[in-house]
């Protein structure tokens, strides 16, 4: 069984029908990049993910739990699903070593010590170490980045849920991020990736699933979705790479 | 109680020339500080950009003591104090000076602090163009920071509003004077000064739509 | 009497007006939180409920407040000790104006971080506690400073409530040996000395708490 499977999700915000049934797995330890034109519900879906949005119909099953129902722990949830933003959404008022202490703190009730301890194996991990003490105005975005990542990482997350983590990066730190994400897949790291950005696409996946208007219209490597029957998708690729 | 409310509407109606008058001196007072504060509050603000260091630094110390110091003190020191050296004013006097001192303090410093915020380049460009300081200072400066300082300076209005309640501790029979001698014919303090509160409020709410009607033109304009 | 003399007498009041201003002030500032807390945490009925609240005190000069608590409530049967009145008055407009500051300030709160400790499982309080309120702090301290001074500054209406500060230890000199002119002139000065020592106390909390890329609105 797949760690995510999404079967019919749909959401409606009052009578915009954003996600019209979508179908999707996400395997454990797997790498999955969904791609679609801006505004097709990507960040929508993945927000069903953790219930920051709550679905209109549809079923998800979260390591083999039902996660759409009244009855879930859904604080409990989110904590096992590690979000990264675009926009990093550091704690601005929190030094890194902070930023990654705080959830292992108060969430996972981890004294001091251990929280940091902990925190220092992630930021190590990601190369941030040495900046534990800045505070998020005083580092760059790639490192921005980097920071939230092992912020989602130090929760001990099933897997990691990206939504756009390169769009706010210039060139040089887009392919250093996807360096990263591809470096935290091959030690193990379930990670399900939102992008507009095909070279961060192609670096990590080989494949991408396609979302336009509301539903997945396609999965496939990237060569055949440039070639694909569907004009929309045959579309979207071959600009995207151009 | 309800005796007690009949007995202080009689009561009202009976002083109510009075109250209204005090009223009138409220609002008399209010109005006069709020245009001499501004027009100093414009000078001293006018001397703060000024290129001499001393000049500065004086407004500077001007600005800071009388943000510093009381109101009540100041009027005190002018009612109380300065009779003293043979100088002995009104109590309308005394406060519209004590008040006009203060109240221009503020509004340089609101002044000041929308300067600091305009784009310097603006100035630069209007120096190289020939203008002289004093007309930089009447074109451009002044008429942008009274706008970005509306609403620092209609707050300060419902300020001056409020603590003209003040001066009735230096014999000034303004409203809140009347509302207290309305209070002791009938010693229904609560409600006299609850009265007094109810219309200080409809007033301050009549400032802030006339406020926002100011400053919505402005927006349109700028 | 010289300057230093007068100084000598004023000197008992200098406890008290610092007593006024702090118990004021700490009035003012855990009302204040808790209605900028409220108004943040709840729905539309109590969010109304705090936004007449800071109208209706940012409406009432300080001092008919003060006398509606301390000469009115005991009409209707309440007696109010002074200090506490001063506190029902003046700490209580202040908690009006201090709402208003951290409602400014908890705008500026990016609402990204306020998703993402969402995301990452925080209850609606811990976001709150953790992330709103202390960027809430360090955006308001230039506003706080003000009220906090403006507190110092109405603390001689005290007076009229028959508190010994300086103010009222200055009425009593005065009526005794007519100096009024250096009399108040010392009283300015001490309020100014006391708001420049406020002001340093409070810059060095500000160099303590202050957090590089978040700037003081
Ligand atoms: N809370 C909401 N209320 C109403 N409409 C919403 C809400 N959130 C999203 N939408 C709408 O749903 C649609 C999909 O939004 P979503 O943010 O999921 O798109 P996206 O694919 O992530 O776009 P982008 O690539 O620009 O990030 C948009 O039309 C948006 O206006
Ligand atoms: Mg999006």
């Amino acid at each position: 069984m797949a760690l995510i499977e999404i079967r019919e999700l749909e959401k409606r915000f009052n009578d915009q029908r954003v996600l019209a049934g979508v179908n999707l797995d996400v395997e454990a330890g797997e790498i999955k990049v969904v791609m679609g034109p801006s505004g097709c519900g990507k960040s929508t879906l993945l927000r069903c993910l953790n219930r920051l949005v709550d679905p209109t119909s549809g079923t998800i099953h979260f390591d083999g739990q039902e996660v759409t129902g009244p009855m879930v722990d859904v604080r409990l949830l989110r904590q096992k699903i590690g979000f990264v933003f675009q926009q990093f959404a550091l704690y601005r008022h929190l030094s890194v070593l902070d930023n990654v202490t705080l959830g292992l703190r108060k969430l996972q009730k981890l004294r001091k010590p251990d929280a940091e301890e902990k925190a220092m194996a992630q930021l190590e991990r990601l190369g941030m170490a040495a900046h534990k003490d800045k505070f998020p105005a005083q580092i760059s975005g790639g490192q921005k980045q980097r920071v939230a990542l092992a912020r989602a990482l130090a929760m001990d997350p099933a897997m990691i849920v990206l939504d756009e983590p390169t769009s706010a990066l210039d060139p040089v730190m887009c392919r250093e991020v996807g360096e990263l994400i591809r470096q935290l897949n091959s030690e193990g790291v379930t990670m399900l990736c939102v992008t507009h950005d095909i070279d961060l696409a192609q670096a990590i996946s080989e494949k991408a699933v396609f979302l336009n208007q509301g539903v997945v219209s396609a999965e496939a490597t990237f060569a055949a979705l440039a070639n694909h029957d569907h004009e929309a998708t045959r579309t979207f690729f071959n600009r995207t790479k151009a | 109680m309800v005796n007690g409310w009949m007995a202080f509407s009689r009561d009202l109606q009976e002083q109510l020339p009075l109250v209204l008058n005090g009223l009138i001196e409220t609002l008399n007072l209010t109005v006069a500080i709020s245009i001499s504060g501004l027009l100093l509050g414009v000078v001293v603000f006018y001397l703060s950009t000024c290129r001499s260091a001393l000049i500065r630094q004086v407004t500077k110390g001007y600005i800071s003591f009388f943000i510093g110091m009381p109101l009540i003190v100041l009027l005190f020191l002018i009612y109380y104090g300065l009779p003293q050296w043979g100088v002995r004013m009104s109590p309308f006097t005394v406060a519209f000076i004590g008040f006009t001192l203060n109240v221009a303090a503020y509004n340089a410093a609101y002044l000041t602090t929308a300067f600091n915020g305009m784009d310097a380049t603006e100035l630069e460009a209007a120096h190289a163009q020939g203008f002289s300081d004093g007309q930089v200072f009447r074109y451009i400066t002044l008429p942008q920071v009274l706008r970005l300082s509306v609403p620092a300076l209609t707050n300060q209005v419902i300020g001056n509003l409020k603590d003209s309640s003040v001066a009735f501790l230096i014999q000034y029979t303004e409203f809140f004077a009347r509302v207290q001698e309305l209070a002791a014919t009938n010693f229904q303090f609560f409600k006299a000064y609850l009265f007094a509160a109810l219309v200080y409020l409809a007033i301050v709410s009549l400032i802030v739509v006339i406020a926002r009607m100011i400053e919505k033109r402005i927006c349109i304009i700028g | 009497m010289d300057m230093l003399g007068i100084l000598q007498h004023l000197a008992g009041g200098v406890v008290y007006t610092v007593l006024v201003t702090l118990v004021c002030s700490l009035t003012g500032l855990a009302v204040g939180l808790s209605v900028a807390t409220i108004r943040r945490l709840s729905g539309a009925p109590l969010r109304t409920v705090c936004d007449v609240y800071t109208y209706l005190l940012r409406g009432v000069p300080v001092l008919v407040l003060l006398f509606i608590v301390y000469f009115g409530l005991p009409g209707i049967g309440l007696k109010v000790p002074p200090l506490l009145a001063m506190a029902l008055s003046l700490g209580l407009i202040s908690s009006a104006y201090l709402a208003e500051i951290f409602r400014g300030a908890l705008d500026s709160v990016d609402p990204v971080e306020v998703l993402a400790a969402q995301a990452m499982g925080m209850t609606r309080f811990q976001i709150f506690w953790h992330i709103e309120m202390p960027q809430m702090l360090r955006f308001s301290l230039p506003g706080m400073v003000n009220e906090f001074t403006s507190v110092l500054k109405y603390s001689p209406f005290a007076y009229t409530v028959g508190i010994p500060e300086i103010t009222k230890e200055a009425i009593t000199l005065t009526a005794t040996t007519l100096q009024g002119a250096e009399i108040y002139l010392v009283v300015g000065i001490l309020y100014f000395s006391i708001y420049r020592i406020l002001l340093v106390g409070v810059r060095a909390l500000e160099r303590y708490f202050r957090v590089p890329g978040i700037a003081s609105l």
